[in-house]
């Protein structure tokens, strides 16, 4: 079913088969063409006859594990049919621990702690010792484990070993392979939008863990940015130590020499630390609702529905896990039947009840189909999540997906590696030991009547999040059809700060440049000090853009709330934002503050032209030269703004910045400041200039300034008085 | 010269094992070739009470009729939809059913064909008598009974895969269902029915928009094809066009069957736990009654010599990509060896030349890859560089650097030490492959298939070896320059916005 020719070109695991030599013949080589033979009759049975004879026991290899005396736990395991050895150290960390202002420093981390070289050798000289016996080692951090890895031919074991030792135990984290590094993940950031399938994934997760939470937030480009050398050795210092790390090693070896060679290998390496603490609780409490990531170039929308699952060791996980085979995994599975063989509306369409070892998983029900099946393939999909929770799914289908499962299970020992992973994995999360017979156990003991309490009390349809990108131009129906609000999820990439990619020493240089306009504005002392303004100022539009006259009142209290009341001339509009959320008043009435409203007011806030003077002391900014007369500066947003300044004043004399887009062409707003005059030893800017898109916009001219003076939050929330006009 | 030579004479070390494992591997492999001419290779592994089963049938969608391309692609759908016992209440009955769809169908095909002169009224009523036809026919259906006996019975890895040159059926059982998996292979090429054909095609019309039209690396690929190739069918997309897959018909998936089904043109690897004898009894149980029939014709069409370097571009807002190819000789040709040295050389790891130049020192490219032989084999295909640009790095600057970097490379011939190094990387790998079950069913079925031998998988190595520099640097001089040269890469365009429906809040 699957046409894997266009997967292969990314793949060189295939090499071999596609490409071996020559053979004898020049033409495509065929066995002889026998001479056609009458078809004998025989007897086939029915395959609900078919007598299969007991399955051979499974063996469970013996498995050595010891702790050295440096606190390492070493798991061994001898397999004679090849010639090759392996292993795989397991550390206790992830990307759980990257502090919120550097994301991906774990991630980053695991790749340069290999390609960075090791104290005696560089990178490159790794990468040729080690392909020239066709061996490897590997580091990587992934979200709750860190793994450095090795692979030889039985007899390169000595060199490699070496090398697996001192990139576990000194790695030098050389900068240019840094560089490469966050080459990598700029570009792998830049990219993340590319394909529609990981998009709908991707956000799924990520709205049910929290955008804010370790299990939820992105990698950005300041965030990469924000990440040193320095900082990727404290991380290895941190979780890289003996008593920290379980090693396996499989292979064609002798356990007891292997025990006592891996014992002497790593007897200098003596380092203590802390414990390392907890993963962090996923807390987030999600209450559903429908997003929609518009993606026009897609010829299908891509879903995903559901909400939190659980763990592997909830006493209904083995009834959970029967429950998702039969809504939806495999060919026998009650979504395939009916969205992909009756309805012909998907390729891929499958259920699946996530369940980690140690936080909860994502039950998930997921798949694509042509944008014009949208909706209608939604509610297909709602309606048998309904049914699994309304009636007994029947005997027939508990019996199948039992058999399915138990019968399978052997392929979870059918190699020692996987049974050596597996007794790591439980360790690793304090889980018993027979857990997978446990698991077994229960799994057979399940009743449609657990099915279907299991159903009634762990699924949730109400309170589904519904992710699908796609082009809602071509969907059957709209979003909101669904019966809830359909929320836009933003894919815009925040950008990266031009100028700090790949060249050290800008955020340095950008700093310097912001340190002399403090100066040159009354000192960084003053301008930390404010505390609340109040401005009122005339805001005049060119007639292009309507001609119109607007009078303002500005005012903000640290370190984000802000309210704007204008007198236009369709009437009084007032808006309040604590940073987050706020509302705004017109003669319609009062709505929540949303969309392109939001990001608007949001960005008029992080652009305060004082708050961005001292963009070095704010958190979540990043900051890199781009020319000696302009730095940019990355909010936590993601969005760029460029400073300029007056190189004969210090003073700002523009900020361009990206309009909010609603639709049409990306646009670049700039406002230009002029006639500086002092407020309480601060200069302001009384007259600013606004271009969009290169076209003046508007004249700002301020009428008053007040810094400091007490203003009152209860007074900034105060709604205006209904009807008021 | 002493050191360089000392260099090579330790390095022949890992080139002397698989010698040992080959001889030790070849005891546990047993071959046979049935009466009707079908081959079965059964390789023993008894670590485990599993077995994987490959089948590999030497036709693929290059063997698709014009006008009906994706067939060989339809087929191997069909052949998850049962057989006349199993996945249906009542085949008599199914089959009548199925025949007055065919009817129905041809009567429409018959009014749709008078073209403009075609009766608009009639086309729809027979399309809607055409509709209730197939619901007829499927109200026998037992949905996916075939794919719920295998997964019932602890199959895993199940699937198929229908590329180029072939196409592929394979899942693992626990070792005491092998007698299953010989009733259901065999059952499904014995008695093929071609149930729910038309439903189907729309779910194949899903994968043909998840995989190319939803996908900016799929289209890509489908652009660069056509564009490389004029005459020879690596051109067609191999899950077909859309207007082709839209309009087949169950029977030309049946005529695709007959003609490239049969038993000398399919390889079956059997490994694991298995007992060569039972499973040479059992071989010849279910699959002696197929019938003999005589080998499909070979394909003729040959690609006319490239005679101007071509370019084509996809718009797109996706990030840039670029597919840059050469022609070169199918895998047959003498010199097929030297052209897997040369990806060795070019592309693996981190000591290869496109990686170290483009990635690691220009830092123009996040990946940089050749792949020896696109998009399959058997016939004159091509020799391509995969260029994935670093973000603000364009296609162009990368295939300056790609230009450069070969050009330097045929100037120069490679040194000892880095053909060593693609040698023992080749050995290496074959070495790792052999732990596998369902790996080696495949390498087995796919070396035996295409060179007669499966042995082939251990042999050429052997032809890799004798690779020297100076082959090395003809060949690159030879095929990697203009005039064969085909370039398609994405030019990315800002996302035009779509206004959202009524009902997204603004």
């Amino acid at each position: 079913m699957r046409n894997t020719f266009i997967i292969a070109l990314l793949s060189l695991s295939g090499l071999l088969a596609q490409t071996a030599p020559p053979p004898a013949r020049p033409t495509p080589a065929r066995p002889p063409a026998p001479r056609p033979t009458a078809a004998t009759a025989a007897a086939v049975p029915a395959y609900k006859n078919l007598k299969f004879p007991a399955l051979k026991p499974i063996p469970i290899p013996p498995v050595d594990s010891v702790a050295l005396p440096n606190g390492m736990r070493l798991y061994l395991l001898e397999d004679h049919e090849l010639p090759v050895i392996n292993g795989a150290a397991r550390v206790r960390t992830g990307n759980l621990f990257d502090p919120k202002d550097k994301i991906g420093l774990a991630t980053i981390t695991g790749m340069v702690m290999r390609t960075g070289g090791t104290r005696t050798k560089t990178g490159d000289e790794l990468d040729k010792a080690l392909e020239d016996i066709a061996a490897s080692v590997e580091t990587g951090i992934g979200e709750s484990s860190g793994s450095v890895s090795f692979s030889s031919l039985k007899e390169n074991v000595d060199p490699v070993l070496a090398i697996f030792h001192d990139v576990m135990t000194q790695p030098e984290f050389r900068q240019d392979r840094i560089d490469l590094a966050k080459n990598q993940l700029h570009s792998s950031i830049a990219r993340r939008n590319d394909d529609p399938g990981s998009i709908a994934q991707r956000e799924y997760s990520d709205i049910l863990y929290g955008k804010d939470s370790p299990y939820g937030w992105q990698m950005e480009h300041a965030t990469v940015d924000a990440i040193t050398r320095a900082d990727m050795l404290a991380f290895h210092q941190r979780y890289f130590f003996p008593s920290n790390i379980m090693l396996a090693v499989w292979g064609d070896f002798d356990t007891q020499e292997m025990k006592a060679r891996i014992q002497k290998l790593f007897a200098d390496w003596t380092v203590k630390q802390q414990p390392v603490p907890e993963f962090p609780k996923v807390t987030s409490k999600t209450a559903g609702g429908t997003y929609l990531a518009v993606k026009s170039d897609t010829a299908q929308t891509f879903f995903s529905m559901g909400h939190l699952g659980g763990m592997l060791n909830d006493k209904d996980y083995p009834a959970l896990s029967i429950l998702s085979a039969i809504l939806g995994e495999g060919g026998q599975s009650r979504l395939f039947q009916l969205v992909r063989t009756k309805m012909g509306n998907a390729y891929n369409i499958s259920a699946d009840w996530g369940a980690n070892y140690d936080h909860p998983g994502l039950f998930e029900i997921s798949g694509s189909t042509k944008s014009a099946s949208t909706v209608e393939t939604l509610r297909a999909v709602q309606q048998e999540v309904d049914r699994i929770r309304t009636t007994e799914v029947t005997e027939d289908e508990l019996k199948a997906a039992k058999d399915t499962a138990l019968n399978s299970l052997v392929f979870a020992f059918d190699s020692r590696t996987k049974t050596l992973g597996r007794i790591l994995t439980y360790e690793y999360y304090g889980y018993p030991k027979d857990f997978i017979q446990q698991y077994q156990k229960a799994l057979g003991e399940v009743t449609r009547a657990d099915v279907l309490r299991v159903a009634k009390s762990h699924l949730d349809p109400e309170h589904f999040t519904i992710v699908a990108v796609g082009n809602p131009a071509l969907f059957d129906q709209p979003l909101d059809k669904l019966g809830k609000p359909v929320t836009p999820v933003d894919l815009n990439i925040p950008a990266p700060v031009k100028g700090s990619l790949g060249v050290p020493g800008a955020a340095a240089a950008g700093r310097g440049m912001l340190a002399r306009a403090q100066i040159a504005a009354g000192g960084l002392d003053k301008l930390t000090a404010i505390k609340d303004y109040t401005q009122s100022k005339e805001i005049n539009l060119v007639a292009a853009a309507g001609g119109m006259r607007v009078q303002l009142r500005d005012q903000w209290m640290d370190p984000e709330h802000f309210r704007e009341d204008s007198d236009t001339p369709a009437g009084k509009i007032s808006a309040y934002c604590d940073g987050q959320q706020g509302w705004i008043f017109t003669p319609q009435g009062e709505t929540p503050l949303a969309g392109p409203q939001l990001t608007q007011v949001q960005g008029d806030l992080s652009r305060l032209y004082f708050r961005l003077l001292i963009s070095d002391r704010l958190p979540g900014r990043s900051i890199a030269a781009e020319d000696p007369e302009t730095v940019a500066i990355a909010m936590p947003t993601g969005e760029v703004v460029h400073l300029k300044f007056d190189t004969a004043t210090g003073l700002p004399w523009s900020i361009t910045y990206p309009a909010v887009h609603v639709s049409g062409p990306e646009m670049e707003v700039q406002d230009t400041f002029s006639d500086y005059r002092d407020v309480n030893g601060i200069k302001v800017p009384f007259r600013i200039v606004i271009r969009q898109g290169g076209e003046k916009f508007a004249d700002v001219t301020l009428k008053d300034v007040k810094f400091n003076s007490g203003l009152n939050l209860a007074d900034l929330e105060q709604k205006p008085a209904p009807g008021a006009k | 010269m002493i050191a360089p030579r000392l260099c090579i004479a330790l390095l022949l070390g890992p080139a002397l094992l698989p010698a040992q494992d080959f001889k030790a591997f070849e005891k546990k492999v047993t071959e046979f070739t049935l009466p009707n001419g079908l081959h079965f290779i059964v390789a023993e592994r008894h670590e485990a009470p599993v077995v994987s089963f490959h089948t590999y049938v030497n036709a693929g969608s290059v063997d698709d009729p014009s006008g009906k391309t994706g067939i060989a692609h339809m087929f191997e759908h069909m052949a998850f939809k049962g057989t006349e016992t199993i996945g249906t209440q009542d085949w008599p009955a199914e089959k009548k059913a199925l025949d007055v769809v065919e009817e129905v169908y041809d009567r429409l095909d018959a009014e749709r064909n008078k073209g403009p002169k075609a009766d608009p009224n009639q086309v729809r009523l027979l399309e809607l008598q055409l509709n209730s036809a197939i619901q007829a026919a499927n109200s026998y259906v037992i949905p996916n009974e075939f794919f719920r006996i295998i997964e019932q019975n602890g199959g895993a890895g199940l699937n198929a895969d229908t590329s180029l040159d072939y196409t592929e059926y394979f899942y693992s059982l626990p070792s005491n269902r092998l007698e299953l998996w010989f009733l259901l292979e065999s059952q499904r090429f014995l008695h093929p029915v071609f149930r729910e054909f038309y439903k189907e095609r729309s779910v194949v019309m899903e994968e043909e928009r998840m995989r190319i039209e939803s996908n900016p690396q799929g289209k890509l690929i489908q652009q660069f094809l056509a564009t490389a190739f004029e005459a020879h069918p690596y051109r067609v997309p191999g899950t077909g066009w859309p207007s082709d897959i839209m309009n087949l018909r169950s029977r030309d998936a049946k005529a695709f069957f007959d003609e490239y089904y049969v038993p000398a043109n399919i390889t079956i690897a059997i490994v694991g736990d298995v007992d060569p004898a039972e499973a040479r009894r059992m071989a010849q149980q279910y699959f002696g009654p197929l019938p003999a029939k005589p080998l499909p014709p070979l394909l003729h069409t040959v690609e006319p010599p490239q005679t101007a370097e071509k370019t084509v571009a996809l718009d797109s807002p996706s990030q840039p990509i670029a597919i840059v190819g050469y022609k070169r000789p199918d895998q047959y040709d003498k010199d097929d060896a030297v052209f897997d040295c040369l990806q060795l050389i070019l592309s693996s790891g981190r000591t290869g030349l496109l990686y170290k130049d483009l990635v690691q020192e220009q830092k123009l490219a996040v990946q940089a890859q050749a792949v020896g032989t696109f998009p399959d084999g058997r016939y004159p295909n091509e020799f391509i560089f995969f260029l994935v640009p670093s973000v603000g790095r364009t296609v162009e600057e990368n295939e300056k650097a790609l230009d450069d970097l070969l050009a330097k490379f045929m100037a120069t011939k490679v040194d000892d030490e880095t053909l060593n190094r693609a040698r023992t990387k080749a050995r290496a790998g074959v070495i790792r492959r052999l732990a596998d079950n369902a790996g080696l069913a495949n390498l087995l079925t796919s070396y035996y298939a295409n060179y007669g031998d499966w042995r082939k998988l251990f042999t050429s190595l052997d032809d890799l070896n004798k690779v020297t520099a100076d082959d090395i640097q003809r060949v690159a001089r030879k095929y990697l320059a203009a005039p064969t040269r085909t370039v398609a890469y994405i030019r990315t365009q800002a996302q035009v916005r779509v206004a959202p429906r009524p009902g997204v809040r603004k």
